[in-house]
């Protein structure tokens, strides 16, 4: 059974524009107004002195095989992954609100931490 | 022999309505008839096998594999589109269209869902017009063309009428044994058998596309043809799914339902499991040979073949109950959890009276991470709070925190929490557990409303908190290495036993408390060491069975059990977090309003000797009706029970003596415990 781990990563709240001007790898532009970056994130955000920047402990994630993802999604997901890679998508996955990170032989799955339980339960 | 008609329905193997035309006969497999009249029973399969559901997505859909679905699906590919075939004589026996448009379909290996980004064609054929006639439940009626599959293969038929006109009727037991029809003269003539085969005409098989009305789905090859109308029935069962007569038919036409739509409502037929595939054509010629015109086909709903609830159930998910990062150490530690507010919160870890006075009389630890969480930060956050909070929150110094209602447009009270000011343009605020996902929609909305410049981040599940409280609470924290905590409502950062903490000094337990807001990943850490660090002050951790004690002792409320759905400030007494010198929040102009009502009933607090009420328990003045109880429980430091309740006003007043549950009890002050607050500001 895959077992989720706490991913660290930091969440960016800022003005639409400025997160637009962002350059990262696996930036996973969750809303207009909101980001996410796995690992740490230094720097502020030129072009939103306001911008909330903080670490975020709050997610648990596990890569798995393209594979294996897509057999999983196949019967989990009600929504059509992405068809190029990388790419970040988001939605109900197997019940739970999930945020997915697509690359050619692998995909990263991220759940919110309160779920994660469940999670490595509907994906066994 | 199609699957289009309920009349071979039978129990396979303990499932009922199973449609045995469409079964396979395997060795060892327990068929039963279902009984002539009534549901077939229900058995007890347990926990059957889950079905699973495996989502396909693609442009088209082609339902039928007969020549024009086989035309219509090459004709899509042509085009590069991507196409799913669906075929029930491949196994793949559709069951319903829904919005999305979805597809479903029933196969040996589960459910498929199919996604559909364009169209859906429906080429579904047409299937044969069964007979209306008294007696045409009988075994051994059958279409012509289930007649001749049977024969061909080998099945042994007896003596067969065919049968090209409806008869008078179909007579015998157990099973068909003689047909009556008209001769040439107009009498009636019975013809001894063992089958008949009908053949009575064709109607489109286009109960799916009578499904799919508003969706992207296009009929072809017969299923798109006109129905051939069936003579006028006079007697027998028209909609054997729902058992709907033709005398059924005449009483509903006598009064006065002329509309095909309106009678299948007045009558159910055509609510069955086939959605109208035999009685459609039927109940339009009894219509047209009433003078109306032939009224178009009724719409049909999903779905048009029985299912069982695992199908029914496949790809579908409940909704998790959402585990705080401290979960684990809960249950090692023996708790009993229970499901609040969404989430798996301690109800006790065994001992209730033990933790009741480690807060009391030492410190104890409680987990708090459910508590609605959010940062607001930007130009607009100060004027987005001062329009959602009725207390004032530009005079909150940054340092500081404010206890606050939030309320809506009515006046009424949504929510509570804390507000905690970090500098002017950002703040830290809390919500109730149960209640932070409404409120975080309300914040989100006024933000939006009021376009303010704002950005708001949902901290609920990323930041965990810990209430260390009681007596001794002060101490603990300096031996976690902080030497200088914040005063009573006010807040600041500070690293507790190695965590990077927000320290926020408040009290719903009525002692000293600090809730320590940190990031989940610390937190199972951070539990260990304080109570590693607490072990010779007696620490304990508390659950929620022991917290509703301590804040009910207090008479805070919780709102959603204290609270209904038209508790304004005044009628809970929380005047004093209305600032009506504010010129606006929502639902000033409410409370201004409804502050000139004389009040009818008010949240009050009682006490009583003995055991407490439970919940919910009434409140009598006399012989009069007087309220309910909210919250109940016995108090250890007061050796009584203490209750929180909605009690009438009676003659401009609120009664003090009174009756609950049978027991004298008595309208008391709140809090019932330390009413100067002096052990929580210690």
């Amino acid at each position: 059974m895959p077992e989720l781990e706490r991913i660290s990563a930091t969440r960016i709240i800022a003005a639409p524009d400025a997160l637009n001007t962002l350059r990262r790898p696996m930036l996973m532009r969750v809303a207009a107004d909101e980001a996410i970056v796995i690992g740490s994130f230094e720097e502020s955000l030129a072009g939103d002195p306001h911008a909330i920047i903080q670490p975020e402990t709050g997610f648990m994630g596990v890569w798995l095989s393209a594979d294996f993802a897509r057999s999983f999604l196949e019967r989990a997901c009600e929504w059509e992954p992405p068809p190029v890679t990388p790419a970040f998508a988001q939605g109900s996955v197997a019940g739970i609100p999930a945020k997915l990170w697509f690359e050619r032989d692998r995909v990263l799955f991220l759940v919110p931490a309160p779920y994660a339980h469940d999670f490595e339960e509907r994906i066994a | 022999m199609s699957g289009d008609c309920p009349h071979c329905l039978a129990t396979i193997n303990g499932v009922s309505y199973v449609r045995t035309c469409q079964t396979q006969a395997t060795a060892g497999m327990i068929v039963d008839r279902h009984p002539e009249h009534g549901a077939p029973p229900i058995g007890n399969l347990g926990h059957g096998p889950a079905v699973t559901a495996r989502n396909l997505f693609c442009d088209t859909v082609v339902i039928g594999m007969g020549k024009s679905g086989r035309a219509a699906a090459e004709e899509a590919e042509r085009t590069g589109v991507r196409v799913v075939r669906l075929d029930a004589a491949n196994g793949q026996e559709v069951i319903g269209i829904y919005p999305g448009p979805l597809v479903a379909a029933r196969t040996a290996e589960g459910m498929l869902h199919v996604h559909v980004a364009k169209e859906i064609v429906v080429a579904t054929g047409a299937a044969d017009i069964q007979p209306v006639a008294p007696g045409n439940h009988l075994p051994g009626i059958l279409t012509a063309r289930a007649a001749a599959l049977l024969s061909s293969a080998g099945i042994e038929l007896g003596r067969v009428v065919e049968l090209n006109e409806p008869p008078v009727r179909f007579e015998g037991s157990d099973r068909v044994e003689a047909v009556v029809v008209l001769n040439d003269r107009g009498a009636e003539h019975r013809i001894p058998c063992d089958t008949v085969a009908v053949k009575l005409g064709f109607q489109p098989r286009d109960g799916l596309s009578r499904m799919g009305q508003g969706l992207p789905v296009r009929t072809v090859g017969s299923a798109a043809r006109a129905s051939d109308i069936p003579p006028c029935p006079n007697a027998g069962t028209v909609c054997p799914c729902s058992g709907v007569t033709v005398a059924d038919l005449e009483s509903v036409w006598d009064r006065g339902f002329r509309d095909l739509e309106l009678v299948k409502r007045a009558t159910l037929a055509g609510t069955g499991t086939c959605q109208g595939s035999v009685c459609v054509p039927h109940i339009r010629s009894f219509i047209a040979a009433r003078g109306e015109n032939l009224q178009p086909p009724f719409t049909a709903r999903p779905m048009n073949k029985q299912a069982t609830m695992a199908e029914v159930a496949a790809g579908v998910w409940h909704h998790p109950t959402a585990r705080t990062a401290l979960d684990e150490e809960h249950r090692r530690l023996g708790a009993q959890m229970e499901r609040m507010g969404g989430w798996w919160r301690p109800w006790t870890y065994g001992r209730p009276l033990e933790e009741y006075w480690a807060v009391r009389e030492a410190v104890s630890l409680g987990d708090v991470s459910t508590l609605g969480k959010m940062l607001v930060s930007g130009p607009g956050a100060l004027a987005l709070l001062e329009h959602l909070y009725p207390t004032k929150i530009e005079s909150l110094k940054p340092g500081r925190s404010r206890y606050v209602l939030l309320l809506d447009e009515r006046g009424y009270v949504l929510d509570d929490g804390m507000v905690c000011r970090e500098s002017d343009t950002r703040f830290y605020v809390t919500f109730t557990s149960a209640g932070s996902t409404h409120a975080e929609l309300w914040v989100r909305d006024w933000a939006e409303t009021l376009a303010l410049d704002v950005r708001l981040l949902n901290q609920t599940m990323s930041v965990s908190a810990i209430n260390v409280t009681g007596p001794l609470a002060t101490q603990l924290l300096e031996r976690a290495g902080v030497n200088d905590p914040p005063e009573y409502l006010q807040h600041k950062f500070a690293d507790v036993a190695g965590v990077r903490c927000r320290i926020m000094r408040l009290s719903f337990t009525g002692e000293v408390s600090y809730e320590l807001h940190h990031p989940a990943g610390d937190s199972a850490a951070l539990w260990r060491k304080l109570l590693a660090l607490g072990g010779d002050l007696g620490i304990k951790p508390h659950g929620l069975e022991t917290l509703m004690k301590l804040r009910l002792e207090k008479g805070h409320i919780v709102v959603g059990q204290d609270t209904d759905f038209d508790s304004t400030p005044r009628r809970i007494g929380h005047e004093w977090a209305v600032k009506l010198d504010k010129p606006d929040f929502v639902g000033r102009q409410a409370v201004l309003r409804t502050n000139k009502i004389q009040l009818d009933r008010q949240l009050a607090g009682f006490e009583m000797e003995g055991d407490p009420p439970p919940e919910g328990a009434l409140i009598w003045s006399g012989a009069d009706y007087a309220g309910y109880v909210t919250s109940s429980a016995f108090s250890p430091a007061l050796g009584k029970s203490v209750m929180l309740g909605w009690l009438k006003r009676f003659a401009d007043r609120l009664p003090d003596e009174l009756t609950i549950q049978g027991k004298p009890a008595r309208r008391v002050a709140t809090p019932f415990y330390d009413p100067e607050g002096t052990r929580a500001r210690a």
